[in-house]
């Protein structure tokens, strides 16, 4: 590493569905033992505004130019963080997520002693990858100001209409000869009777 | 040409046949535990 | 409607989607749009060629009460409002036959040569709303549905009630068309059943029937109705007091779904017999007509859809949603989104409420004037690079140029490429290199989780579309499964390289497991199947070098496969118990003698 590379750990107790199962104090303690990493803390929600908000103190406070967040799986997550260091312009490809809810608290928690273990490993596992992460610049490609429906049912021409009202051209296709779907056969519907 | 050949499960260790052609891949499941493990075993003993 | 007249809509009926290829903002669209043999715009729908039209077949979904002709428009308010000829019985395409509609027609709207068209167009954002079909209870042979003519689905007695059904809104019964005095509805036909239909409740049966009993009797005020239910769910705005209305005006609710039912070959009156729940045990029912309430079921032509937008569904056969709480609209491929009963079964409230906002989620798209691409996209290493044309020959999108001749390193069209790393898997000279996953980065993690206490782990690439989340709904469904396993999200296990294995297998890993996508879900049209031959492969190559194949597995786990995802880590860990200390020391001395 030519930079000199300095990582922040957070690990987010998400109320008791991390705190529960791992002891977070703990995996906060190990972070910091890692090499490169030169911060670390719990928070009750990392996603929350708070949460968030420490992030962005402590790049700044403490130069970081890595950001790993032990929390739930970045599928959920990680546009959220990604967001939250774009606001203090840091790279959003610098961030990585450790996943130990979804992948450790949930499913071991039963396990508590080995689930504490396969956390750190997880946290490891995501420092170590930081270590490696390199800035990226997104491709910005132009957007076509056209929809496609597909399937002209009641939700098909509800969803044609409001995005034309918004000023979209919307390519609408339909299957059958008519649109109307199921709904164009019924004859009076509920709640109300029409 | 897709031939019938051998598959071992490495999951269950279960023998079976099934159509097997070279260098083109399909999903196979094995019939007995239903992993996708599965080996083609074109010119071997069990 | 006012669909069929919106200056911005482009309505394009009795079409189907043959091909979307693209990404979001740029997608590529082609529609076949089938003939109809009627010029939709000319025709004033004057009615005179179905008057001259010699064929006349039954009408759909009229009970054999209602006939057509061979050319017709599908009911009274269709939209577009232009004929259509039926192919199947219409004589007019042999010209010695027939042609009688189009010698009637005054503005030359029939041309019994029309062909197909393909149209293509652009666009930014996809809604998909292609529904659910209405449950056939045909195997339900007990309720004898194909047998007596007086047992109806709620569909059919929708359509015979209805404005546009042969009697004009008037219930009669189809034996002698009376009147009926009495009327029976089964709940739960083909919904909430594991072995027929589906396994899901249809959410919307419990309500139509109930708005069924008040419309009959209101119309019919000695009409007797009856209801067979196992569960009233009445739980929307204003369900439970409608639900109380029926009940007040006399309509019989009883707790038990009847076994069969019998006809009277005299009377055509139809025999029920039912263990009522609530009352003493098996009760037995004489009634005129029978309804079976039938619930939703997925449409089989809605994979081609799926397919052509990589949407996975859960094993139910529903649309499956990026998370079913946070973003309950959104597909995970990006850009597109859900409207309706593809989603899940809804009644129109809901699916409007949901079109609205896949319409707002698309807007978000469609307003700017451009989106980001994720940064995942393959690079080369012009220096290491040896021309050899691998790379072009995997590449799942053609988003790889070279010019072997001139012996020119690859190029990789990066607004093509979507990052899938196949290329990067089969490059036998590491030139390839994948952004946000490279080699050193996947290096880095596999040695973190080997650093201690190797041997206690089972190593799993899980990719990022199907593995990945399916492990993630283990854990929303708070499932358990072995503690031993550690996951490494990859994009697609076409980014799987032997190395990788190899590297983990020689740090001391007793057993590896690449999971991703089944083929045909694959979210990188075939790369799956091509990291499963890399890993058949790697099966010859280990046995050769005296390691068991077995150490290394891979499994298709998709999104919804949750059961599948822990029965395979429970099987994994059983096999990584039976895996030795000496095995695993000599598989690190055999890989750290062979160079490659």
């Amino acid at each position: 590493m030519s930079e000199n590379v300095r990582i922040g750990v957070f690990v987010c107790e998400c109320g008791t569905n991390i705190a529960s199962t791992i002891d977070c104090d703990k995996l906060v303690e190990y972070a910091k033992s890692l090499p490169d990493v030169v911060f670390s803390i719990k928070n009750r929600y990392t996603c929350a505004e708070p949460g968030q908000q420490e992030i962005q103190k402590f790049i700044k406070e403490e130069n970081l130019n890595r950001v790993v967040i032990a929390s739930c799986t970045p599928k959920m997550h990680e546009p959220t963080f990604r967001n939250c260091v774009i606001d203090v312009g840091f790279n959003p490809y610098l961030v990585e997520m450790a996943n130990i809810r979804e992948h450790c608290s949930w499913v071991h928690h039963n396990e508590k002693s080995a689930a504490n273990v396969k956390a750190r490993d997880l946290v490891n596992s995501a420092v170590s990858r930081a270590r490696f992460l390199e800035p990226q610049k997104e491709l910005e490609v132009p957007v076509t100001h056209s929809a496609l429906v597909i399937g002209g049912g009641i939700a098909g021409i509800q969803s044609a209409l409001d995005l034309a009202e918004s000023g979209f051209d919307v390519h609408l296709v339909e299957k059958e000869a008519s649109i109307g779907g199921i709904m164009a056969q019924l004859n009076k519907t509920y709640p109300t009777i029409d | 040409m897709a031939t019938e050949s051998d598959f071992k499960c490495l999951r269950c260790g279960h023998w079976f046949k099934t159509n097997y052609e070279k260098n083109k891949p399909e999903e196979r499941t094995c019939p007995k535990c239903g992993s996708n493990s599965v080996r083609p075993m074109p010119e071997k003993k069990k | 409607m006012d669909v069929g007249r919106h200056p911005k809509i482009n309505l394009l009926a009795y079409s189907e989607v043959e091909d979307i290829s693209g990404y979001i903002g740029n997608f590529k669209v082609k529609v076949r749009k089938k003939a109809r043999y009627v010029d939709e715009v000319e025709c004033t729908s004057c009615d005179d060629c179905v008057d001259v039209c010699p064929v006349v077949v039954p009408k759909e979904h009229q009970l054999g009460l209602a006939s057509r002709k061979a050319i017709y428009i599908p009911f009274p308010q269709a939209v577009p409002a232009s004929y259509i000829i039926d192919e199947e019985n219409c004589l007019g395409f042999n010209p010695i036959a027939c042609g009688k509609c189009a010698e009637k027609c005054d503005k030359n709207c029939i041309d019994y040569d029309a062909k197909d068209e393909i149209v293509e167009f652009d666009v930014g954002s996809i809604i998909v709303a292609s529904g659910l079909d209405v449950y056939d209870p045909t195997e339900f042979d007990e309720y004898g549905y194909t047998r007596f003519e007086n047992v109806l689905t709620s569909m059919e007695l929708e359509i015979l009630t209805g404005p546009g059904g042969v009697t004009k809104g008037k219930l009669i019964r189809p034996t002698d068309r009376k009147v009926p005095k009495s009327i029976g509805f089964i709940q739960c036909v083909g919904s909430r059943c594991e072995s027929r239909g589906t396994a899901y409740c249809s959410n919307i049966c419990c309500m139509n029937t109930i708005k069924d009993t008040l419309l009959l009797r209101e119309y019919y005020h000695d009409i007797d109705c009856k209801v067979f239910y196992m569960d009233i769910r009445a739980f929307g705005k204003g369900f439970e007091d409608f639900y109380r209305r029926s009940k007040a005006l006399g309509v019989e609710y009883i707790r038990g779904i009847p076994g069969d039912i019998r006809e009277d070959p005299k009377t055509k009156n139809l025999i029920l017999s039912v263990e009522n729940t609530t009352g003493n045990g098996i009760e037995e029912y004489e009634l005129d007509m029978v309804v079976l309430s039938v619930g939703m079921v997925p449409r089989k032509d809605s994979n081609s859809i799926n397919k052509l937008l990589t949407l996975q569904t859960t094993s139910d056969g529903l649309l499956m949603e990026v998370h079913p709480k946070l973003t309950p609209i959104d597909a995970p491929t990006a850009g597109v989104f859900f409207a309706g009963c593809c989603e899940a079964p809804k009644d129109i409230k809901d699916s409007v409420t949901q079109a609205s906002g896949a319409a707002a989620r698309a807007a978000s798209i469609l307003s700017k004037d451009k989106v980001k691409i994720p940064a995942l996209t393959a690079t080369v290493d012009d220096d290491l690079c040896k021309s050899c044309g691998i790379c072009v020959k995997v590449c799942p999108y053609s988003a790889i140029t070279i010019d072997m001749k001139a012996k020119e390193p690859a190029k990789i069209i990066e607004a093509a490429c979507k990052g899938c790393g196949t290329c990067a898997s089969e490059c036998k000279f590491d030139a390839i290199s994948m952004k946000h996953y490279n080699d050193a980065q996947i290096i880095a993690q596999i040695d973190a989780i080997l650093e201690e206490n190797p041997e206690e782990k089972v190593l799993v690439f899980a990719c990022n579309w199907c593995s990945y989340p399916g492990a993630d709904l283990v854990g929303i469904s708070r499932m358990q499964y072995p503690t031993s396993s550690r996951i490494i999200r990859i994009m697609c296990t076409g980014r799987l390289d032997e190395k990788f294995i190899l590297h983990a297998l020689k740090l001391g890993a007793p057993i590896v497991l690449m999971s991703g996508c089944h083929p045909a879900d694959c979210h990188y049209i075939n790369a799956s199947l091509k990291a499963q031959l890399r890993i058949e492969k790697l099966w010859n190559k280990l046995e050769r070098k005296g390691i068991r194949p077995e150490r290394v597995q891979f499994e298709w786990i998709s999104a919804s496969e949750v059961g599948k995802f822990v029965k395979t880590m429970e099987e994994l860990e059983e096999f990584r118990k039976s895996v030795t200390k000496k095995e695993i020391e000599e598989t690190k001395k055999i890989l750290s003698k062979s160079k490659k």
